[in-house]
């Protein structure tokens, strides 16, 4: 039974007076891979900038590891929380790939010594994203999945213990969105703590063992994948779509929820065996 | 074997954007008809999104570069043509909703109103075109309403309209939802319905293979510069070799070959209905069939 | 804010006449407040442009405007009523130092000039949509192209603001200090200069590509779906204010060559 890492006590939150667009929050996070699911405007990453301690709760409480985000900076919480943003154009500004993987780390580890530490970090960080050999490489001279990429790397060179991915299959096609799992799949092993925000059901069901659905501001759903993306009757509110073998298994009528191929194979194998 | 038109005719297409160190397109060549609608796939970097400003006219115009091969709509040369006359014959959306928007206008009734205003259509004629475009996508309600107030899909709604105002009778769509939610994606795909049934020729770069499928008559395979496959879906996604392209497949053939499931006529399935079809045969006689309303 | 403007819909007189025309009277009262070294011609102008204030109901807006060069002509006068080089009668003296007559009168006159000035210019804007400005403009003979970017401008503008809160925000992530010491602040101002700077960029040509698709580089007869009209009261006004310049002008060479 692991301690909650991010606690959530009773959060509001409004951009402007008294037009919440967090409303009462009460949410805990462990270590099991979680997606936040919504449609755009339901508050998914507002909820997000308030983990990392961007913005404030207007009301009620965040813990990020022990730590209330009200008492502490930004610059400090992404040692433990990072947010890896959906568009790599809105941080990238170095002329080489690891010279924009080194700002994170060199801004939190700021003793001369640590500069080489920093540089190991970030050689770790591309190793694991597959962007080792790219070194000296301008990241405007790399694909757009390349650069979603680096900005993971970025991020992971930070070492901190939970990673937020803000859509990361955006605009990416299959073989990118393949290699990202796998790598999500090793960040996890590492013993990272691993949210995304998303729209993409698909890549949900696959890879996340927990699935929040947020809806106008609050939280709909919240449980083990396969029971919240059953509940079609959810979903649909939340103008979600379920995943493509869910539905697949509904107009069938499967007694079970398949997340994956391998979960369809089986379930239709029983359901045939206990038909016939 | 009706009165088919070729529409768009493709002859050796070679491309290199100006310094670049790969040529982006490599011999290209294929022909759609009027009113079929294409689906263009292939891994970022395959050369979809060129192929897309070489037919719309983008390449050589905007992007330079020199194009060989012959590119012609309506039997007449692509490159060559007037941009006034191309784009009356071919629309371009594209994946960014927000900065296909001009900027300039206060109003979605003005944005429509731009690319009219720049041939000189004369007033009345733009009145009447635009009330009929913004009814038709939905938008009439939000006319006066300035376009960055707009969400994704009803801004991917209004470039459509946009460009579907100069009346082109072929239009292109490079990855039109890839930055919309569920809600806006199916915002863009039931418009296309509705383009396919105005009869206007349709090409579309997308990765959501699932959606795809179901508003497509063709799709067309492209990697690394090369058109590798193009022919209808099953056939496409039929193939072994689809894996080792890194492409990907919709997730319902993935499953069929999984389970060595295939059609009466030999393909797997590709699309939702196909499969459930398939699957709800192999449960037997007398079983209660529930068709889904997706 | 979407849009970079002070316009409030009405349709008060002022509103509704077209915008060359006011924009014409901004210039030429300028111009003739300029030309002459006058107290008197300015306050006159001061005074008419805001009658046109009241009567296009902006007066309260036009305040606010003013509000924020107080600073600018309350400086105006304790400079020039101190270090005027023409300082020769004593005025008054305050805190131990010595205002001139000379000098207060001159900044007197700076005052008309630029109060006048953004008044004329104040009912223009405040009164006048952006884009049909500049629609106007270009119906009259402005290049369509540099119509484009000053109209666009005002929309982008604010959505490079709010670009560059996402930048602070990806930045502040990646444990970049906006607050502190100057020497921070300064770096800081690279690593959300830079991503700035290549975002608008990359926007700029998607939405060039996007504009050209819409045929925005084609030649010929242009078209305007929001017709800016030129009234009688319009050309009169217009006719009234080119005879007001060239009187004022062919008086001011007189007295010259007097």
């Amino acid at each position: 039974m692991v301690d909650a890492i991010i606690k959530v006590d009773g959060l509001w939150f409004a951009y402007k007076e008294d037009e919440y667009v967090l409303q009462n929050i009460d949410i805990q996070f462990d270590d099991k891979p979680t997606a936040i699911v919504g449609q755009n405007g339901a508050g998914k990453t507002t909820f997000v900038k308030v983990l990392k301690g961007l913005l404030k709760p207007s009301k009620g409480d965040v813990w990020i590891a022990g730590t209330n985000t009200k008492e502490t900076t930004v610059a400090q919480l992404s040692k433990i929380i990072g947010l890896v943003f959906q568009n790599p154009s809105d941080q990238m500004f170095k002329s080489k790939v690891i010279d924009e993987v080194m700002f994170g780390p060199l801004n939190i580890w700021k003793d001369k010594k640590d500069k080489n530490f920093a540089y190991e970090q970030s050689i770790k960080a591309l190793k694991i994203v597959e962007l080792d050999n790219r070194l000296e490489e301008h990241p405007y001279d790399l694909t757009l999945s390349e650069r979603k990429l680096l900005c993971l790397a970025s991020i992971i060179a930070m070492d901190p213990k939970i990673i937020i991915l803000d859509e990361p299959t955006i605009a990416q096609d299959r073989f990118s969105t393949r290699k990202l799992a796998e790598i999500i799949k090793e960040l996890i092993k590492d013993g990272k703590v691993i949210l995304t925000i998303t729209h993409d059901m698909d890549f949900v069901a696959e890879n996340f063992e927990r699935t929040v659905i947020f809806y106008q501001g609050r939280v709909l759903d919240d449980g083990p994948t396969e029971k919240v993306l059953s509940n079609e009757e959810n979903v649909v509110t939340a103008h979600l779509e379920l995943p493509n073998l869910v539905k697949l298994a509904k107009a069938l009528d499967f007694k079970t929820t398949p997340l994956t191929i391998d979960d369809f194979v089986e379930g239709f194998s029983t359901y045939k065996k206990a038909e016939g | 074997m009706g009165d088919v038109s070729t529409k768009i005719s493709i002859e050796h297409l070679t491309y290199k954007y100006p310094f670049a160190k790969n040529v982006s397109l490599e011999d290209i060549t294929l022909s759609i008809d009027a009113g079929q609608s294409i689906g263009i796939i292939g891994r970022n970097g395959a050369g979809k999104s060129t192929l897309c400003y070489v037919l719309s006219g983008l390449i050589p115009r905007f992007f330079h570069g020199k194009i060989t091969g012959k590119v012609t709509i309506d039997g007449e040369d692509v490159p060559t043509m007037p941009l006034e006359k191309l784009i009356r014959k071919v629309g371009l959306v594209l994946q960014n909703p927000f900065s296909q928007i001009s900027g300039a206008k206060m109003t979605v009734y003005e944005e429509v109103a731009f690319g009219l205003e720049n041939l000189g259509i004369e007033k009345d004629e733009m009145h009447e075109r635009i009330d009929t475009v913004l009814r038709q996508f939905d938008l009439y309600k939000k006319k006066d309403e300035n376009p960055f107030e707009l969400s994704g899909g009803q801004l991917q709604r209004l470039a459509i309209a946009s460009v579907l105002v100069l009346k082109p009778e072929i239009l292109i769509l490079d990855e039109p939802t890839s930055q919309l939610d569920p809600r806006g994606t199916t915002e863009v795909f039931e418009t296309i319905s509705q383009l396919k049934t105005l009869g206007i020729t349709i090409l579309i770069v997308e990765h959501k293979f699932e959606k795809l499928v179901e508003y497509v008559d063709k799709i067309a395979l492209l990697h690394e510069g090369k058109l590798l496959g193009y022919d209808t879906a099953e056939h496409i996604f039929s193939t072994s070799e689809i894996e080792t392209y890194g492409v990907g497949q919709p997730i319902y053939t993935a499953l069929c070959k999984r389970m060595g499931l295939k059609k009466a006529n030999g393909y797997y399935p590709v699309s939702f209905g196909e499969t459930v079809a398939l699957l709800n045969g192999l449960k037997g006689s007398g079983m209660d069939r529930r068709t889904y309303n997706g | 804010m979407r849009v970079l403007s002070l316009y409030v819909e009405n349709d008060t007189f002022i509103h509704k006449l077209e915008p060359i025309t006011k924009l014409l009277y901004a210039l030429i009262s300028i111009v003739i407040t300029f030309l002459f070294p006058s107290i008197m011609v300015g306050a006159v102008f001061v005074a008419f442009s805001l009658l046109l204030a009241i009567s296009a109901k902006v007066f309260k807006r036009m305040l606010l405007l003013l509000n924020v060069v107080l600073i600018v002509l309350l400086s105006m006068v304790i400079i020039q009523g101190l270090f005027y080089r023409e300082n020769v009668t004593p005025a008054f003296r305050l805190w131990g130092l010595t205002f001139y007559k000379e000098g207060l009168l001159y900044s007197l006159l700076l005052i008309v000039r630029v109060v006048n000035m953004i008044i004329s210019f104040g009912v223009l804007i405040l009164t006048t949509r952006p884009s049909d400005l500049v629609d106007d403009l270009v119906q009259k003979g402005l290049s369509p192209r540099f119509g484009y970017v000053l109209a666009s401008v005002l929309q982008i503008i604010p959505q490079m603001l709010s670009t560059t809160s996402t930048i602070t925000d990806a930045q502040r992530s990646r444990g970049l200090e906006t607050e502190g010491n100057l020497f921070q602040r300064f770096s800081a101002f690279f690593a959300l200069l830079g991503p700035l700077v290549l975002n608008s960029l990359v926007e700029a040509r998607e939405r060039a590509m996007a504009i050209e698709i819409r045929g925005f580089s084609v030649e010929g007869k242009r078209t305007f779906v929001r017709q800016i009209p030129e009234t009688k009261a319009d050309r009169w006004i217009k006719i009234s204010l080119y005879v007001a310049f060239i009187v004022a002008v062919v008086w001011r060479i007189i007295l010259w060559v007097m």
